[in-house]
């Protein structure tokens, strides 16, 4: 049994350990702390029975200098451990994600980055997650690879709720 | 800062003030030629001398730099500026507690330096001295009443204090005039409304917290997090039913969360763990899953809290949806209930059942059509793990090996085989089978990961490192050091085991201190955000954070790599003390490394590997000896002991080797309290009485410590204890491995020709059938390396021991 839910600060050793695992895009756990206190309701991960983060979204806002209102959100990373894959795990924290970017911050738009060689992924956020490709950053890598910005329309998505107050 | 400059001629006061400055702009070098300049004038100015200090320190002139301060402070020990500069650098070093010091001591001099206290603030929130922080925070709202991180400082002050009344005034006085604050918008509102609201809660104030909920639902952006504390209200002012809606409106929002949906169901008045319930519980899941078809959580859930008919139904449904859709972790969601013998053998049954059906017909009871032919290999898939767990390595293989001739492309049979055979003791063949399923897919990093791993389980050292820096970012200017400082925790780890056993003791502390320091820049990681989150507001986000930092050493992978790298240092001592100390391994090539009396050919050759001479430029000591040439060994260790002491004191294993340091160091009384705590925590543990011998026999031949006190002891010991013997507590447990080892293990730390001889003739039998499922093979293997010590006859008793662990586990190549 899985479970999503919003990230704590106690997740975010597991969460950088999952990151390792899986990805070749890792950070110091500075990073994840200063996303976590930073906008701590737009990261989500998935969890097993035995509490293990099995898969995760770290998510952030486009808060560049210049970056106007509403900001638009942003996939710093995502990733769901191979042996755990087609429970539709990246499409569930994804869901959370882009909620809390539409509730706190108003965002219509979601963008994220890939390399222009990982099929799999690229494919993950094209079919499954209907992300479109925006354009491509020449040299995004520190390696040098170019990536794909790719960008997800929110508009109309998550439609503010009327909470009753009669309670 | 208030200066004593006045007392420096008119062109060096302006000197210094460019000094200042400079250190402003971090030009450290022109900073010191100009503090220089001032003291060839005034060369009894202390506060140019402190300044100086700090430029040193930053240019890597530590201790000089240190000196230099001190040396300011001696001439003038009032300034502030100097307190202040000493403060600041013992802060950059981490010497928090000695920072605070400084600070208190600046302030002497210049009470109202809003810096000052800024920064001590912060030192007092790090280190958790609430009371004092308390007080710093009020001296600064009076200095600044309208800044907000400093009245919200404040408030969280007294939350830290648990003086929640306290935190909620602070705020309730200041929040009006929040919103003409820059840097504060709606969602900074928002976050300190909820902050509040919380605040309320931990008063214990629910009806009133409620209250206040309603009201501030308009501003509120965090629905999500608001919608959860109003469930959370309702069901603590016991007004289920409103709760229940409450939860049942977050189901909606994400139905994949278990905590809702458990909310939702003791809402009703109904508990999961109470078999009573698990009827009426039933009804309440099937009911949600009708509403939230898509929830994996839900279809799960009844397998948790069903029994007999109700679970096998509940299963039949999880695992034909699962090896329908080929979701490849069916067994490891099971396995979280095969702690329950009935639902194992249950859930056993039905998938061989399955396979049977599938094999005869292609079908399934429900099928309408042939199933497709991954259902089956799916179904196999499932029960090879499953006999797997039971400990039948070689039917589970026959199962994975079916499955790869049918469908030899999936990645996820090789790394299931490879756990396997891994499990069965053939740790080649695990690695072997892992690094081919690696080769499948070059691109993914998980199958790397796992590959490399299995090769560390295998000593490949090296080839493990040229695997794992495949995936290190390629413009890294030291590729290892870049693992490093990524803080990839569990590499090193592993790579520190695969040294030790290795025999490499210096290479394997240089990685376990890895670990051990990555857990440190963790811990003062933490310092930043005192200051961060006040300005943004983010209060519940950063109380998680302190929360979360006050024990993250508790960590598996800390504790376990604080207990490697104590091991490794009482091994160091003990070595030194026999005359046969270990040195640093320098020359690797001349001398490949096999396990100690391992009759397997070592082909893990530890040669250096050309990215280790390139590492070599960054790191000065990449074979250890810092560690092994260390002055003190059980210093060193006792270090790590103390931290585990205080951080997982209720782990039985902290102070078994709490115990084998405090021994070494004579420091008895401390040994036997280390006894007594893990009497305290589990009076039946395999190591308790081994230790209370060895103590009593350590008393017996030190000389040197003082008889009474010696009478006391060995008092206490055999009131706790009585007249027993490592012997007699391993026949009175003679079906259980784990008590023989500790006994033998203590045999050998004491070391006399007849304790050797008893541990060597239990050592040989440790394979016996008697020890049943204790016949573990990590025992086993422990058992081998005693033996080994223990000066265990090759030919003989290692043989015997190896000849019928090899019974035990037929496919292993570790005996």
């Amino acid at each position: 049994m899985i479970t999503i839910r919003q990230a704590r600060a106690g997740d975010q050793i597991a969460m950088q350990q999952c990151n390792l695992m899986n990805l070749p895009e890792n950070y110091h756990m500075k990073y994840y702390l200063y996303h976590f206190a930073t906008w701590p309701e737009l990261s989500f991960v998935a969890e097993t029975e035995n509490g293990r983060v099995v898969g995760y979204v770290l998510a952030k806002m486009n808060d560049d200098s210049g970056a106007e209102s509403p900001l638009d959100g942003h996939i710093t990373s995502l990733s769901v451990m191979r042996s755990y894959r087609r429970l539709g795990l990246a499409e569930r924290l994804m869901n959370q994600a882009q909620r809390a970017m539409v509730e706190l911050y108003g965002s219509k738009c979601v963008s994220l980055h890939v390399r222009v060689s990982n099929k799999a992924a690229f494919s993950l956020y094209k079919n499954t997650l209907k992300f479109d490709v925006d354009h491509t950053e020449k040299k995004y890598y520190a390696d040098g690879e170019d990536a794909y910005a790719m960008k997800k329309n929110l508009e109309g998505l998550y439609p503010a709720e009327m909470d009753s107050l009669d309670f | 800062m208030s200066l004593t400059v006045s007392e420096l001629p008119q062109k060096e006061q302006g000197l210094f003030r460019t000094a200042l400055k400079l250190y402003e702009t971090r030009q450290y070098k022109k900073g010191l030629k100009t503090c220089d300049q001032i003291l060839k004038k005034a060369p009894n100015h202390g506060e140019t001398h402190a300044v100086r200090g700090m430029f040193l320190t930053n240019l890597d002139r530590k201790e000089e730099g240190y000196e230099t301060i001190k040396h300011g402070l001696k001439i003038n020990p009032k300034s502030s500026l100097s307190w202040h500069i000493y403060g600041i650098v013992n802060r950059g070093d981490n010497k928090f507690e000695e920072a605070i010091n400084c600070y208190e001591e600046a302030l002497k001099g210049d009470s109202e330096n809003i810096n000052i206290l800024r920064d001590l603030a912060h030192l007092q929130a790090y280190t958790r001295h609430p009371t004092k922080l308390i007080e710093t925070r009020k001296k600064l709202v009076k200095l600044n009443s309208l800044f907000v991180p400093f009245w919200l400082g404040l408030a969280h002050a007294y939350h830290m204090a648990g003086k929640y009344d306290l935190a909620i005034k602070t705020i309730s006085a200041n929040e009006g005039q929040m919103k003409s604050e820059p840097g504060i918008g709606p969602s900074e509102i928002s976050e300190l409304l909820m902050y509040k609201n919380w605040l309320v809660e931990l008063n214990g104030d629910y009806q009133q917290a409620l209250e206040n909920l309603k009201e501030i639902r308009p501003k509120i952006l965090d629905i999500t997090g608001w919608k959860e504390q109003k469930a959370n209200l309702l069901f603590k002012v016991n007004r289920k039913e409103a709760a229940a809606m409450a939860y049942q409106d977050l189901i909606e929002r994400n139905p994949d969360n278990k905590e809702y949906i458990y909310g939702y169901i003791s809402c009703n008045g109904l508990d999961v763990n109470q078999p009573g319930d698990e009827d009426a519980v039933l009804d309440v899941v099937h009911t949600l899953q009708q509403q939230f078809p898509s929830s994996s959580t839900l279809r799960f859930m009844p397998l948790t809290f069903c029994s007999g008919e109700n679970f096998i139904k509940a299963a039949d449904s999880v695992a034909k949806h699962a090896l329908r859709k080929g979701i490849p972790s069916l067994f490891t969601s099971m396995k979280t209930l095969y702690g329950n013998q009935a639902k194992t053998k249950a859930l056993g049954e039905l998938l061989e059942g399955y396979s049977v059906q599938l094999r005869d017909t292609k079908r399934l009871s429900d099928s309408t059509d042939d199933e497709a032919a991954s259902v089956l290999m799916w179904c196999i898939f499932y029960l090879a793990q499953h006999w797997d767990y039971h400990g039948d390595h070689e039917r589970a293989l026959q199962l994975i090996d079916e499955d790869i001739k049918t469908s030899p492309e999936t990645v996820e049979l090789y790394t299931v085989k490879a756990k396997i055979l891994k499990h069965a003791g053939d740790i080649r063949g695990a690695r072997d089978t892992m690094d081919f399923a690696r080769q499948m897919d070059l691109k993914d990093r998980y199958v790397n990961t796992k590959a490399v791993k299995y090769m560390l389980r295998n000593d490949d050292v090296v080839e493990a490192e040229k695997n794992m820096v495949l995936f290190v970012r390629d413009d890294a200017a030291h590729k290892i050091q870049e693992i490093v400082d990524t803080q990839a925790i569990w590499y090193m780890r592993e790579r520190g085991h695969a040294y030790r056993r290795l025999g490499d003791i210096g290479r394997a502390l240089k990685q376990y201190h890895q670990v051990l320091s990555s857990f440190d820049t963790y811990r003062t990681d933490e310092y930043d955000f005192h200051s961060y989150s006040l300005r943004k507001v983010t209060m519940r986000a950063y109380v998680d954070i302190l929360e979360w930092e006050d024990k993250v050493y508790s960590n598996d992978v800390y504790v376990d790599s604080a207990h490697a790298a104590i091991e490794c240092y009482v091994e160091l001592h003990d070595r030194k003390t026999a005359g046969k100390p270990f040195a640093a391994i320098v020359e690797k090539k001349e001398k490949p490394l096999t396990r100690n009396g391992s009759s397997k050919q070592g082909q893990h050759n530890l040669s250096a590997g050309v990215d280790e001479i390139k590492v070599a430029e960054v790191d000065k000591d990449p074979n250890g000896s810092t560690y092994v040439d260390a002055d003190d060994h059980l210093a060193e260790a006792l270090k790590y002991v103390e931290k585990l002491e205080s951080v997982v004191g209720s782990q039985p294993a902290t102070h078994a080797l709490a115990f084998e340091v405090h021994l070494r160091m004579k420091k008895y009384f401390l040994a036997f309290k280390s006894i007594n705590l893990l009497k305290s925590i589990d009076s039946s543990h395999p190591s308790l009485i081994p230790m209370a011998v060895r103590l009593a026999s350590e008393l017996d031949s030190d000389n040197t410590f003082a008889a009474p006190m010696k009478a006391a002891l060995k008092a206490q010991l055999s009131k706790s204890f009585g007249d027993v013997k490592i012997e007699d507590a391993i026949k009175a447990n003679d079906q259980s491995l784990d008590f023989a080892l500790a006994g033998a293990k203590a045999l050998v730390a004491m070391g006399g020709d007849a304790d050797l001889e008893l541990a060597r003739s239990v050592l040989s039998k440790a394979a016996s059938e008697k020890y049943g499922e204790t016949r573990t093979l990590s025992n086993l293997l422990r058992a081998k390396d005693l033996l080994i010590k223990a000066g265990g006859n090759l030919e003989s008793q290692v043989s015997e021991l190896s000849r019928n662990a090899k019974v035990v586990f037929p496919l292993s190549t570790c005996f």
